[in-house]
């Protein structure tokens, strides 16, 4: 293999990779013939008049040259298992086995390889120390910024007297301010850009547990990438889906597409415009009961969720208590809402109730007039650290500081709790102590948009209040069918008998048949919930088989073990890129995200894994084993305790998972 | 006295033996007899130096232990308390409700907005009365809600993609089909690049706030839509407002600024003009080759937002660009929504490829948020499609535009600020009193006397005529506003969305009874 660090992306003509050339490429036609489907369409679409619902024309050029036909998405599956990614390595005996689902869904009948999330009661959360790595990497570390700083500033001075074109867009030009400094600018071009192959790779097909990349390389130093039309397959510890929604195939797809054939793909306004439908209604119900608050409120983007609903619920002379790692989209709406804000340590009860007392006791800058609200912004699961919300610390200083408190559970929402109702399930906490449960849909539930879920007063006053409800668009109606099948497959459907009222007192409980719409036929392993059990079963183990794996082979790693991500610490920067491509260049390909700052504080850069229900016990040994090795390589391995050898790991991941926490 | 000096002696033995411990040490690090030399040889030269020097050092390691988030701008104000008091206060302390309950006016608006109980199209049936109605009030512009093609193509996605593309555009969220769509509303556009962001409201206030920064310029018309209000907010740049529509306005606010920063000498900053193509607030049309020539003149970059325009005006929907036959490229940052303009999610911005690469790393909503679903895109991307191959759909939108406000300009108690081909049609009361403010479509309409009007009572009235509407089966909606927080409170209106889908009976039916509604409620007011 050649060096790594030479490489951009993996040698072509290695045949360890399958390329396929996509089908989509190959539409092209004659103008003539153009002009003619032109005309002819115009004249069919004039002449249908308004009898039917719609009076668009059904033409598309490309749609006739791109049909996939359900052939295409079966051929999709690779014949060949060189990279051993289309077929378990234990072979299936009793079910029907499919190859396609396989990469989508891995298949794993092994029962052992299950454990539930929950947090044992009457223990305390583990306290989080952060492991620091040994002092010549951190010096290399900042040595080899320094380094990279140095380089950069040589490379500027001679390129803009050498090269001027290139540096036109960051100097003043025709009495135009540049739009991008040259000062602001200096990382992206001058670190970013050099390993830009690691970011941003265009992908194809589902998200699941493979992935299919579009390979793509460049020729003038990733200035720009250009693709190569061959795809490689890997697999996907990348993706946020968690509990392996994302799905082309099986009971949540079927209803999606039923629900595009009833409804269409638009939602044709805002909510309090136009916009409003009953399959929205009827998902916002389903939300409120999945996560045990009265009412629930959907709009179409998780980011705009923070950034909207925000601004609503505080104002001036209100105060915002917000962790230092906070989202972005929390940061944004705190910023439009015009409230102080403060920040605490990162999970820290601590310093939280030490800045508490103060605030409260100072009262509002310069008046020290009481505050009118507190309002606490934190997430369950933070996503670049795999910190679990420390909640019974927070349950309890809510108590006696009577603050307000909003969790935004991206990321732990269907991916942690026995019934994956997110951290508040996980510890155990009724839901209606909490003011304000927000979430999104992009991560468990394969689907898009956020909620924000609380008391039906609360919500109502949103709706209202909420810059969404008046000027964005609401969420289509296929998303919607996403969110509601899979959320019910997750609860389960009861058997229609009790009433809705009553199940609706048993939280963490089934849903009622009348929650869901009549149209949405879910298959009986969906509804019974036995499959969303064994999803939640199944990532929980994976996400513990993964972090306690990578501490015995002596890798450092942050956040808790029952975190669905895992972020491995790699410090140097020049390791991510290292790492990233020779992950990519596995016989097997393992995807991986790597950050850095700004993501990350300066030196911690770091891969992040994303633990899905899809993938099974012997994907968790690829990765493990692919660490292994490259962590011999670029020197990784810091933990200070005892090393596993990684057979014992394979052969005790059971145990492992289950040790209790030391 | 004595006693004391003789028990300090060991002390000072001490410190003497730790000083030469400390030399040694210090002389033993390689380079530090260069160091040594240095510091005498300036001291020897300049006292002073020295103690500067060292202050200077202190100050600098003073900084860099500063910590950031603290310091609320705290010792002046701050005052010590005892843990008891603290408790006391904390006990004190009682905070407002989150949120304060609807009242009973509030209430009845919410549960007034209908919902619809099948698909929503031109004729879709609602919740709430059960009935079929002609649909005025839902963006449906080219009619591409419902479109058979469009489902099909959205299925065969969800067959490939999934739905959701879980994860973030930088992290494996970047499907082949929004690239495709990106350069599908290039070229559609004829701009460079465009980059698609996954909410049509939440992309201008990242857009924006990605190029101007604290310290720029942003000069900005007062009726701008409310996401452009938040986007002006967030980028904490200096905003200049101009009249609604006035370029004249415009052209002074412009030289103003260049006058000011001709006399403070201040440095060259960015410098935007943020517009809107079609306004969202009153349906008028920015005189985009007028806008052209003074952004030119005065070196600004032209932010336009395209929201309700593009998919809507122009021979194929392409916008403001088409209507007017300029090219997109005159235009530094083009902003539309997906979703009004083919009915499907999300927004973009078009530009040059330097604009929209740029975004890519510090549009917030667009790094921080994951991409907009598969199906989605396509459908968008097939609604493109349509729109160029069926130039027919936008005449007939303006026919029906057309015939719409035919029977409506003749009614004596409304007015419609709108331009004539604006496909939302907005409707105020007429001013009893024969106002200056109330003349149609004038310049100095509303914003020159901003509360000329009184928001309840229109508002009030304004809502009868929907429900009269409703009543008769046509659905139309009263703009919904955040009131209290837009810069500028719009004027309370009835808006109407027009669509192709509707045949120019229908419209013309629907049109009489807005119309007839109207005069029921407004004639007997008092
Ligand atoms: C904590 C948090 N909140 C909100 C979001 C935004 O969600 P979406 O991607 O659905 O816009 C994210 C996504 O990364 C997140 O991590």
């Amino acid at each position: 293999m050649p060096s790594p660090i030479a490489l951009t992306t993996p040698p072509r003509q290695e045949s360890i990779f399958k390329k396929r050339s996509p089908s989509y490429l190959t539409a092209m036609r004659s103008a003539q013939s153009y002009l003619i489907a032109l005309s002819e369409a115009d004249a069919r679409a004039r002449s249908r008049d308004s009898a039917s619902t719609m009076s668009t024309p059904a033409l598309s050029l490309s749609s006739t040259a791109t049909t996939l036909s359900e052939e295409d998405v079966v051929n999709d599956a690779p014949c060949d298992n060189s990279d051993g990614l289309a077929f378990p390595t234990t072979p299936p005996t009793s079910e029907q086995f499919s190859s396609a689902n396989h990469l989508q869904f891995g298949f794993c009948a092994n029962e052992n390889y299950r454990y539930k999330s929950a947090h044992k009661a009457g223990t305390q959360l583990k306290e989080l120390h952060e492991q620091d790595p040994p002092y010549y990497i951190l010096l290399t570390t900042y040595l080899g910024y320094l380094f990279l700083i140095c380089i950069g500033h040589i490379r500027d001075f001679f390129g803009k007297r050498f090269h001027p074109k290139f540096y036109g867009h960051l100097l003043p030009f025709d009495g135009y301010a540049p739009l991008n400094s040259d000062f602001d600018s200096f990382y992206t071009r001058r670190f970013k850009t050099r390993i830009d192959d690691c970011f941003a790779a265009p992908v194809t097909g589902v998200p699941g547990r493979t992935i299919a990349l579009l390979d793509r390389d460049s020729d003038d130093y990733n200035n720009s990438f250009f693709l190569t039309g061959t795809t490689t397959r890997g697999l996907n510890i990348s993706s946020y889906n968690y509990l392996g929604f994302a799905s082309a195939q099986g009971g949540c797809a079927d209803a999606v597409e039923e629900s595009l054939r009833r409804y269409g793909a638009s939602s044709c306004g805002a909510l309090l415009e136009g916009g409003s439908s009953e399959v929205q209604m009827t998902a916002e119900a389903l939300v409120a009961s999945f996560v045990g608050q009265e009412d629930a409120l959907i709009s179409s983007m998780g980011f705009a969720t923070n950034s909207t609903i925000i601004p609503a619920l505080v104002s001036k002379g209100c105060l915002v208590i917000s962790d230092e790692l906070n989202h972005a989209s929390i940061r944004f709406g705190v910023r439009l809402s015009g409230t102080n804000i403060r920040m605490f340590k990162h999970n820290n009860m601590k310093s939280l109730e030490s800045l508490l007392r103060e605030v409260i006791s100072q009262g509002q800058p310069k008046t020290h007039r009481p505050w009118k609200k507190i309002l606490l912004i934190v997430e369950g699961l933070y996503s670049m650290e795999g910190t679990l919300l420390n909640l019974p610390g927070i349950m309890e200083l809510k108590k006696k500081y009577k603050f307000s408190l909003f969790i935004d559970e991206a990321h732990s929402i269907g991916a942690l709790g026995p019934n994956g109702r997110g951290v508040v399930d996980y510890f155990g906490v009724n839901p209606r102590e909490i003011d304000i449960l927000m979430g999104t849909f992009t991560k468990s539930f394969g689907a898009a948009g956020g909620y924000i879920a609380g008391s039906k007063t609360l919500i109502d006053r949103l709706r209202l209040r909420g810059h969404g409800g008046a000027y964005a668009e609401s969420m289509t109606p296929p998303v919607l069918t996403q969110i509601m099948a899979s959320m019910a497959s997750i609860m389960g459907v009861s058997p229609s008998t009790s009433s809705a009222l009553e199940l609706a007192q048993h939280h963490p409980g089934p849903a009622h048949p009348c929650q869901l719409p009549a149209w949405i036929d879910l298959p009986p392993s969906l509804r019974d919930g036995s499959e969303g059990r064994m999803r939640l079963r199944r990532i929980a183990f994976n996400a513990r088989y993964l972090s306690r794996g990578l501490a015995k082979l002596g890798f450092i790693t942050y956040g808790h073990t029952d975190s669905p991500i895992v972020p491995l610490l790699l410090y140097n920067t020049g390791k991510m890129c290292v790492f990233h491509r020779m992950m990519r260049a596995r016989k097997t390909p393992i995807v991986v995200v790597v950050v850095a700052y700004p993501a990350t504080p300066l030196v911690t850069s770091r891969v992040r894994f994303c633990v899905s229900a899809s993938h099974t016990k012997d994907d968790i040994d690829t990765v493990l084993r692919a660490c292994n090795e490259i962590g011999d390589v670029l020197d990784l391995k810091h933990l200070p305790g005892e090393r596993w050898p990684l057979e014992r790991i394979f052969n005790s991941a059971v145990e492992l998972v289950n040790m209790e926490d030391e | 006295m004595d006693s004391s000096a003789s028990a300090l002696e060991p002390l000072f033995a001490f410190l003497s033996y730790a000083l030469i411990q400390a030399e040694l040490a210090f002389y033993k690090i390689p380079g530090s007899h260069v160091i040594a030399r240095y510091v005498k040889s300036s001291h020897q030269n300049d006292p002073g130096r020295t103690v500067l020097e060292v202050l200077l050092a202190l100050f600098a390691i003073r900084t860099l232990l500063q910590s950031r988030t603290r310091a609320d701008n705290g010792e002046k104000h701050f005052i010590q308390f005892s843990e008891k008091e603290i408790d006391e206060l904390v006990d004190e302390w009682t905070p407002e409700p989150l949120g304060a309950p609807l009242t009973t006016e509030e209430q009845m608006d919410l549960a007034s907005i209908p919902v619809v109980s099948g698909p929503n199209g031109p004729r879709p049936k609602l919740v709430n009365t059960g009935k079929q109605v002609l649909n005025l009030a839902s963006y449906n512009f080219t009619g591409l809600a419902g479109n058979e093609t469009i489902k099909e193509r959205a299925i065969e996605t969800l067959r490939k993609y999934g739905v959701g593309s879980c994860g973030p555009p930088g992290f494996y969220g970047t499907i082949d089909v929004h690239m495709d769509l990106e350069r599908d509303i290039a070229d559609f556009l004829g701009t460079e690049a465009a980059i698609l962001y996954s909410q049509a409201f939440a992309t201008i206030s990242s857009s924006i706030a990605a190029f101007a920064k604290r310290g720029d310029i942003i000069v900005a018309d007062r009726g701008v839509n409310f996401a452009i209000q938040k986007g002006l907010q967030i980028s904490r740049s200096t905003i200049r407002w101009f009249d609604h529509n006035d370029l004249k306005g415009l052209e002074d606010v412009l030289q103003n600024v260049e006058k000011e920063r001709r006399k403070r000498r201040g440095p060259l900053t960015r410098r935007f003009i943020v517009t809107e193509g079609i306004f969202e607030r009153d349906g008028t049309i920015s005189d985009l080759p007028k806008l052209i020539e003074l952004k030119h003149k005065y070196k600004y970059r032209l932010v336009l937002d395209e929201s309700v325009s593009f998919g809507t005006v122009g021979r194929t929907g392409r916008g403001l660009t088409e209507l007017y036959n300029v090219p997109a490229t005159q235009i530094d940052m083009l902003l539309g929504s997906v979703a009004n303009g083919l009915n499907s999610s999300g927004g973009f911005c078009a530009g040059s490829r330097h604009v929209v690469d740029h975004q890519r790393i510090n549009g917030t909503s667009f790094v921080f948020s994951a991409a907009v679903p598969a199906l989605l895109a396509v459908s968008a991307s097939e609604g493109i499609n349509i729109l160029r191959n069926t130039p027919s759909i936008l005449s007939t939108l303006q026919e029906n535009i057309r015939a719409i406000r035919a029977v409506l300009e003749r009614v004596d108690c409304i007015t419609i600020p709108s331009h004539a081909a604006s496909p939302i049609i907005h409707i105020y009361v007429r001013a009893q009193a024969p106002a200056a403010t109330a003349v149609a479509g004038s310049k100095s309409s509303s914003n020159s006397a901003p509360l000329a009007f009184d928001i309840a009572l229109e508002e009030r009235l304004l809502q009868d005529v929907v429900d009269e509407a409703l009543a008769q089966g046509v659905w139309i909606t009263r703009a919904r506003r955040l009131r209290g927080q837009e810069i500028v409170e719009a004027r309370p209106s009835i808006r109407l969305a027009v669509t192709a889908a509707l045949s120019r009976k229908e419209c013309e039916r629907a049109a009489g009874v807005v119309k007839a509604a109207a005069v029921k409620v407004l004639t007997k007011r008092k």
